[in-house]
């Protein structure tokens, strides 16, 4: 009882703090800038879900799946919406994805679901919408709902990360601010507990009713407001056949294999979705920033200020030529806005999004968020990403972070030790009870390990594009 | 007092020191499961290059005599062998890193293997880096050119040496009576 008023109270606040940075999903620089606070092609909220889904709730600590009569799509148990002429093969009929891949530019091969819809068309986070004949029964999404893709794509001009950041900091040392850092007061302002975007005004719109799109978030990357080939042309072949493979397996075969599942790391852009992580806990100095978060595993960023980055490797970094699992990050002060470069990430996958390679970079900004008064509410975080070899030109998340308090109350940072429990066996993860003897095949970490259970125990027949011979030397 | 003589006493003090300390610093396991009585010696493909911090492998497929393709098991697939060394920062300080040893690079090392006679060891001395062909076209694989017969990649033309402590005339005495799957 003692926990839920506390955690009432802190909602309850962050909701008050929320609320002159309702519908400030772009940070106020101030000024034009020549690659931060640009505006969205597209409110989100302005948008609603294909879906399909049917929402679940909580209560007394467990899940309440939803009934069909909360179902949002346009039609279920194999049935075709009214007006839409379904493929003769789409992705719950096929037998072998890859050959159809003339048909994924087009919606009615996924049946008008979001991935995110196809991830839970068997009830991976909400009520199972794949009807009773799976998977050919499953359910259809609105065909005409999809978030624009020009809100999704970078506005700015830069080709890559390395331009952007020599942009920002050419532009604040113009304006005389380039390593100014900010003061004691900004700092302590800076520094303390920030709540989930789940849990900030935007979320609050959901329940106001404000925000059409019924998700909490606010931001695309869940996946949740997108047609699938709006996401897949955002994407470079081999990156598409990428997130065919991940949607055919979660909606065809029903063999999801989430990362974080068998503690296996969350990689970098899972910083970006839904439960990865929760609050943000930030320590803020003038030559170092960290942010640590983390729900299975911990995310701990280091943003080095006023630091350069080696140049003369495969990727820019500060350390040893090893890619890491989140990267290394410099940054800069302007005032008390920091401006960061994140490179030398580990290319690894997010469930139901899309994969990204060792030469994923980051431009990100942390704005503050303050009210009419100048009071410090939260902070603006607009991240752009560059990968050349997963995307076909950068992409751009906007979200905002409420901050709920300082380090002087409230309940500490947890480190997180992950305990694997769950085990794939026969492609499948399952939860393996002490004292079980299974056969394990070691997994190789550096080569979609995910992909090799899919191709081993559910792909065979299919004919897969062959990759290149490293045993051949004529 | 004798400066010269209690400097470098110093600093054989501090080697001998740093070299007590630099195996724990990195170990995350005991090496007792290798035989260091033993050394195989392998000119492998690399298939993939692990750059966990506490020990960085290379999985390779291990070439046959001829230099001419892999060794391969009953079932025809390549035998895959792994080679651990010092952490992902220490070995990409030396050059060993995932960028400079993608798959399909063609290299040589010398390893204490498992006891347990599984296809696994500890590396030991120097690692050989065969050199690139020559693209036929432009945008075409890499692809590397393997030593003659029976050599290792030191007797290449424009290969990379790392480390020290592979003696290519020792090996290729040893290379005469090689077993397959390695050399001992």
């Amino acid at each position: 009882m003692r926990q839920v008023l506390k955690n009432t109270a802190i909602f309850a606040a962050a909701s008050l703090l929320a609320g002159a940075a309702a519908g400030q999903q772009i940070a106020d620089t101030g000024f034009k800038s020549v690659g931060r606070g640009w505006p969205l092609a597209a409110d989100l909220r302005d948008y609603q879900m294909p879906g399909p889904t049917i929402p679940v709730g909580f209560a007394n600590g467990a899940v309440v799946r939803g009934s069909w009569d909360q179902f949002i799509g346009s039609a279920h148990h194999g049935a075709a919406p009214k007006g839409v002429e379904p493929l003769p093969v789409d992705l719950f009929t096929s037998k072998d994805f890859y050959k159809d891949r003339e048909l994924w530019s087009d919606p009615r091969y996924f049946r008008c679901n979001s991935p995110a819809g196809i991830e839970e068309a068997w009830g991976a986070n909400t009520t199972a919408t794949i009807g009773d004949n799976p998977p050919a029964s499953a359910a259809w999404g609105y065909c005409d709902r999809d978030y624009p893709r020009e809100a999704i794509v970078s506005p700015y001009p830069f080709k890559t990360a390395q331009e952007h950041y020599a942009a920002l900091l050419a532009e604040t040392t113009k304006r005389g601010g380039a390593h100014e850092r900010p003061t004691a007061e900004q700092l302590e302002e800076w520094t303390g507990r920030y709540a989930h975007p789940g849990n900030t005004t935007d979320a609050q719109a959901d329940f106001t009713g404000r925000n059409k799109s019924n998700n909490p978030q606010s931001y695309w990357y869940r996946m949740r407001h997108n047609q699938v080939p709006t996401i897949l042309s955002l994407l470079t072949p081999e990156y598409q056949t990428r997130l065919v493979q991940e949607a055919y397996h979660a909606g065809n075969t029903n063999a999801p294999q989430w990362p974080s599942q068998y503690c296996w790391p969350e990689g970098f852009m899972r910083r970006w979705h839904e439960f990865a992580v929760w609050e943000w806990h930030i320590v803020a100095a003038p030559s170092v920033v960290q942010i640590v978060t983390g729900v299975a595993r911990n995310f701990i960023t280091t943003i080095h200020v006023d630091r350069e980055f080696r140049m003369d490797g495969s990727v820019p970094r500060l350390g040893a030529d090893v890619p890491r699992w989140y990267g290394e990050t410099i940054g800069f002060w302007d005032g008390d806005t920091l401006i960061t470069w994140t490179s030398d990430i580990q290319g690894w996958k997010v469930h139901s999004a899309f994969e990204y390679s060792n030469k994923m970079q980051t431009i990100e900004i942390y704005t503050p968020n303050r009210d009419r008064s100048g009071k410090f509410l939260g902070l603006n975080h607009e991240a752009i990403f560059y990968d050349p070899e997963a995307l076909v030109q950068p992409i751009r998340i906007i979200r905002n972070y409420v901050k709920t308090s300082g380090f002087e109350e409230g309940d500490p940072y947890v480190f997180i030790d992950c305990v694997q429990t769950i085990f794939p066996i026969e492609g499948r993860s399952t939860p393996v009870s002490p004292g079980t003897v299974i056969q394990y095949e070691v997994p190789d970490m550096y080569g979609r390990p995910w992909a090799h259970y899919w191709e081993k125990y559910f792909e065979q027949g299919m004919e897969k594009p062959k990759g290149e011979d490293i045993f051949s030397f004529d | 007092m004798d400066i010269k003589r209690t400097t470098r006493g110093l600093v054989a003090a501090t080697l001998t020191a740093a070299a007590v300390v630099a195996v724990p610093v990195y170990a995350h396991h005991s090496f007792s499961i290798f035989d260091a009585s033993q050394t195989k010696t392998f000119t492998g493909v690399v298939t993939r290059v692990n750059p966990d911090a506490n020990h960085l492998q290379i999985f390779f497929a291990p070439m046959n005599e001829a230099r001419t393709n892999v060794e391969r098991g009953a079932d025809g697939k390549p035998i895959i062998w792994a080679v651990e060394m010092a952490g992902s920062a220490a070995s990409a300080q030396q050059g060993i890193s995932v960028s400079e040893f993608p798959a399909g690079a063609v290299f040589s090392v010398s390893l204490h293997p498992l006891r347990s006679g599984d296809p696994a060891g500890a590396r030991e001395g120097a690692l050989y880096k065969c050199p690139k062909k020559e693209p036929a076209a432009p945008g075409e694989r890499v692809k590397w050119q393997p030593p003659a017969a029976g050599k290792n990649c030191d007797s290449v033309a424009g290969m990379t040496a790392i480390g020290a402590g592979f003696d290519p005339a020792q090996q290729a005495q040893q290379a005469q009576t090689a077993r397959p799957g390695g050399s001992n």
